[in-house]
């Protein structure tokens, strides 16, 4: 992280200051204390927001509105979780609400007409293709928001059940329910492929 | 007397003088300044471009003028031997343009140190 | 797909869930698998074992689509943070204004700056980390002066209240020095004692 330092954040002069302070600090108006904040978490939330929503220019809007709601909202932030969490949450909510607001695309019923690939290679070698991966992105599109959300934060993040439902607002069975329709719409759509 | 002044002449002249004063780095930049630099990108930071008379608000009133000044300070120098230096340069500039007036009432604010 | 018709069984997953040949839900079968429980039949029903190989397939392609995110270490936060900001800045929360100099001379400095310049002088005392910093005018009509209440971390094994003056020192030779704002009270409360790292004002290890 290194070469990642800019004029922005000012330097975190005297070793590194913890979330929990500057949170404070930034929530008493201190937006140097954000900026610091801000530079520290945009990688992660960053990564985060591009597995959710595929792409990381709208990812990158996602996480900067995100921040944006942050700042607004941290005279009112009581702490209870830390600023990393908390911004998880925030940036999680506001992926949902872009894949919410996308045109749905083809059912996966669909998936199951998807012709053969021309594939010779043998099948435990075709899970690990490139094609896989491709048909596996495609299928993402086909789920709901929540079970894609669900889905990209059990699998992708490795997150647990309890902290996704934290994350995501519902009940953790509401969650295994999703991540289960999720996993069976994907097998479904590799399985079709193969 | 002040009213043949033009306002906004007098306002860019009060900018002016306010920015001479030492310790000063800059007055307050308006919201103009900032939503330049909000959607023109890192090229325009503060400075970049005075707006006018950003940070200076000058009311008429019975008494004489009423002078509202926020700086951005440097830290280099005492915050408020720097708004003492505003009042009295605000005061002694407006003084000279109508003499015998009352002196301006001059406030200020800090509203950055850099 | 589904030969069973019976209802599932498993509440966990809720309505829609289908059951194999064998009779065990889906659900079931691939929770147990990825709790790592043991369970004999799946071992030996071709029917579970054949719904664990779609979902270790599934696996497969996730680990696949895993390496194409980039990971965060390549991510430069410089030109986002610079946006992010920018908008901020148009949206600050300066606090209110707080008297310089003497009573009534009508000369202020915005909370949230007199704050952060109080701030890093009580952090010049070794290894204290400042928090929370709430001024506010003293009580009484104009006194011109400003009561000021600050959280800081402290090193453990200081000596608490000789710590706190030496604080309260700091903040208060600023607050006259640098600012020219009138102290009437400062209240230090440490929220929380920290292991101080060798060499800890120097920063990040020589």
């Amino acid at each position: 992280m290194a070469g990642a330092r800019t004029p922005t954040a000012p330097p975190d002069v005297g070793g590194v200051t913890d979330d929990a302070l500057l949170t404070v600090r930034a929530a008493e108006g201190d937006e140097d204390a954000f900026a610091v904040l801000v530079q520290r978490h945009a990688p992660a939330l960053i990564r985060l927001a591009t597995r959710l929503l595929g792409t990381p220019a709208e990812a990158e809007d996602a996480v900067q509105e995100a921040f944006l709601s942050a700042w607004r909202r941290l005279p009112e932030f009581q702490g209870r979780a830390s600023f990393g969490t908390w911004m998880y949450r925030i940036v999680t909510n506001r992926c949902l609400n872009v894949l919410r607001a996308r045109r749905p695309v083809a059912p996966l019923e669909a998936a199951g007409e998807v012709p053969a690939a021309e594939h010779t290679t043998s099948p435990e070698r075709l899970a690990e293709s490139r094609d896989a991966v491709r048909e596996l992105r495609e299928a993402l599109d086909r789920l709901s928001a929540e079970q894609r959300t669900c889905w990209v934060l059990r699998e992708l993040d490795g997150r647990s059940y309890e902290f996704i439902a934290d994350a995501v607002g519902l009940s953790q069975e509401a969650v295994r329910a999703r991540v289960f329709r999720a996993r069976r719409c994907l097998t479904r759509a590799l399985g079709a492929w193969r | 007397m002040t009213a043949h002044i033009a306002h906004d002449t007098l306002v860019e002249d009060v900018a002016g003088v306010v920015e001479g004063v030492p310790g000063v780095a800059f007055l307050k930049p308006g919201l103009a300044a900032r939503l330049r630099s909000a959607w023109s990108g890192p090229a325009a930071g503060p400075g970049a471009g005075r707006p006018p008379a950003a940070g200076i608000r000058l009311t008429p009133g019975p008494e004489g003028w009423h002078v509202d000044v926020q700086v951005v300070a440097s830290r280099r120098d005492r915050t408020v031997d720097v708004t003492r230096a505003v009042r009295d340069a605000v005061q002694a500039h407006l003084a000279a343009l109508s003499p015998g007036g009352p002196p301006a009432r001059v406030t200020v604010t800090v509203t950055g140190l850099v | 797909m589904t030969t069973h018709t019976d209802p599932p069984d498993d509440a966990r997953v809720h309505g829609d869930d289908e059951h194999l040949p064998c009779g065990r839900p889906l659900s079931r079968v691939w929770d147990d698998w990825e709790r790592r429980t043991e369970d004999p039949h799946r071992t030996g029903c071709p029917h579970c074992r054949r719904a664990v190989r779609e979902l270790d397939e599934l696996e497969t392609a996730v680990r696949g689509l895993r390496e194409e995110f980039p990971g965060t270490d390549a991510y430069d936060a410089g030109p986002l943070t610079r946006r992010v900001m920018d908008l901020v800045r148009l949206e600050l929360r300066p606090g209110r204004p707080l008297p310089l100099g003497e009573p009534a001379e009508d000369l202020w400095i915005m909370e949230a700056v007199a704050a952060r310049a109080l701030r890093e002088a009580a952090e010049t005392v070794d290894g204290v980390r400042a928090g929370s910093c709430r001024l506010a005018p003293a009580d009484g009509p104009d006194t011109g002066a400003v009561e000021l209440r600050l959280d800081i971390h402290a090193p453990a094994g200081a000596g608490l209240p000789e710590l706190a003056e030496r604080v309260r020192r700091r903040v208060r030779e600023t607050a006259d020095r640098h600012l020219g704002m009138v102290i009437a009270a400062v209240d230090i409360r440490v929220t929380d004692l920290v292991d101080a790292p060798a060499g800890d004002q120097e920063g990040r290890t020589a």
